[in-house]
């Protein structure tokens, strides 16, 4: 049982190949920026708008390379099933009292769990429920 | 400018243009390989994502055998080690009625699904004989969610390991496309182990959770096999009110116990409702109410097929009141919203009794889906 509630670790691989690909493309457009800067900083004649180019193109293939690692890590991170909140709702069966608890091992639905203390009446388990995690969250459509 | 300037100059001009060379080169050869290898790489790379679902899916299966082995061992107390049993469970096939000849089907397809129930509750009971009724009920939940991950595993195991054989790109495809809806199904699934293994109300149960509020403190009695039934007076209308026998994780019987009350009642009954879960579109919300007609039972077919026989024979209208969930939902704990769902369903039941009935009416109104963690 224990190992349920903790045991959410999954075996994780990283794309090996796709890391790579971009750990190439992040060292080679640092390459070509640190080309690029250093011909333009040497250079004091004409085809500046070149090296403008080049630094440019270099900059944008190293913010793409860095977004897509990025989003890469975040995708692993989404991939663990979600820890959820349980939640059972305990209230009386005559009057208007109610609580809330974690839930227990053996709870279900319409389980008596005792005396009210306001009326002495019977408690009962209302309803046993997950939190939702996106609460909230506005739809477009 | 000196001399020396110029020199550096022109080297560096020349090495740009070499390096453009290069880049060029480069450009021309990656465009020949793509066109050429294109569907290839295009392949290979499918593949791999397919591995990364497949070893994701293994771990699914192994935790769902685990967790299967061990609530045996704990709640069972079984004298020998259960391990190879659950293996051999986890194994288990149905073998579906021939349909060539449909005459009769679902009595065959019935008799089939029960052999099978009472097959795998048996063996559960031979591997806990120490767990009580409600909890037999849930481990066999546990079991078949453990055979469902085992088998969805093995058919896309099946299908890649045929993709890399033939590297074919339509078999890849096949199951490349469909991997995201069985992501999502096993996810389901292994949120499904936890709420069965402890026993919690699961979104399914909403049907049974209706039947349960309106039934409560009256009494009951079984039906038909797991099924309960308890009369209740619902605005001076008598009110059958039908579910599954919780709190253990249980489906009953709906259809066979709306055919004995009405065959008890020789068909003098003014309306059946039936409350269900049903799967939501994306976009609508969860929790939803929606009314139809029909009879709203999922499953194999059986219970949908009786009652809407025994409703056609004695012309008793079908009502259906849906409670939209989604699809990952319908097996894991029940979510705050399908609660909220529960008091709107049964608002609709009492207009839907008191528009289309008279005082002194009978009424069917049966709650369908898994009981598990619901009592009555
Ligand atoms: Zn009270």
């Amino acid at each position: 049982m224990v190992m349920i509630m903790e045991g959410e670790k999954e075996t994780r691989r990283t794309p090996i190949l796709l890391t790579v690909v971009i750990l190439a493309m992040l060292i080679m457009s640092l390459i070509a920026l640190f080309i690029a800067i250093r011909s333009s900083l040497t250079r004091r004649t004409i085809e500046i708008e070149a090296d403008i180019v080049n630094i440019i193109l270099s900059v944008s293939a190293l913010s793409l390379s860095v977004y897509l690692l990025l989003q890469m890590r975040r995708r692993t991170m989404a991939l663990g099933l979600d820890k959820t909140r349980v939640v059972t709702v305990i209230k009386c069966a005559s009057c208007g009292y109610g609580s809330t608890r974690e839930f227990e091992k053996g709870d279900y639905v319409l389980r008596e769990v005792g005396q009210c203390p306001r009326c002495n009446g019977t408690l009962l388990i209302h309803s046993i429920f997950r939190e939702s995690k996106q609460e909230g969250k506005k739809e477009k459509f | 400018m000196s001399l020396e300037a110029l020199s550096l100059n022109i080297q560096q001009g020349n090495l740009q243009d070499n390096v453009g060379w290069i880049f060029q080169a480069i450009w021309l050869l990656a465009f020949i390989i793509i066109w050429i290898y294109g569907q290839r790489i295009q392949t290979i790379l499918m593949l791999k994502e397919i591995e990364g679902s497949l070893y994701r899916l293994k771990a699914m299966r192994d935790r769902g055998r685990q967790i299967a082995i061990s609530t045996i061992r704990e709640i069972g107390k079984p004298s020998e080690d259960p391990t190879p049993r659950v293996d051999r469970l986890l194994e288990h096939v149905d073998i579906e009625p021939v349909g060539l000849d449909p005459t009769g089907i679902i009595r065959r397809l019935e008799h089939i699904i029960s052999v099978r129930e009472f097959k795998l509750k048996d063996e559960v009971r031979r591997m806990a004989p120490q767990a009580d009724e409600v909890q037999l009920n849930n481990l066999t939940n546990v079991l078949e969610v453990a055979l469902a991950l085992n088998q969805i595993y093995k058919v896309v195991r099946h299908y890649y390991l045929m993709g890399k054989k033939t590297l074919s790109f339509y078999i890849i495809l096949q199951i490349q496309m469909l991997l995201p809806l069985i992501m999502k199904e096993s996810e389901a699934f292994v949120n499904a182990l936890r709420a069965f293994t402890l026993g919690q109300p699961i979104g399914d149960g909403v049907g049974a959770l209706v039947a349960a509020r309106l039934m409560y403190g009256r009494e009951k009695r079984l039906i038909a096999h797991d099924t309960v039934v308890s009369e209740v007076d619902i605005d001076g209308r008598k009110a059958y009110v039908i579910k599954a026998k919780g709190p253990g994780g249980n489906v009953g019987k709906p259809g066979e116990a709306i055919k004995q009350i009405l065959e008890e009642k020789e068909g003098r009954v003014a309306l059946i409702i039936i409350v269900d879960a049903a799967q939501k579109l994306e976009g609508e919300r969860s929790g939803e109410v929606v009314e139809g007609v029909g009879a709203a039972i999922g499953g194999p077919g059986v219970d949908k097929y009786k009652v809407e026989e025994v409703a056609a024979k004695y012309n008793v209208p079908l009502s259906a009141i849906l409670i939209k969930e989604d699809v990952d939902d319908v097996i894991s704990t029940m979510r705050k919203e399908i609660i909220d769902g529960v008091e709107e369903a049964i608002n609709r039941i009492k207009r839907l009794i008191h528009e289309n009935t008279k005082e002194g009416d009978t009424v069917i109104i049966a709650g369908v889906g898994n009981t598990i963690g619901i009592a009555q």
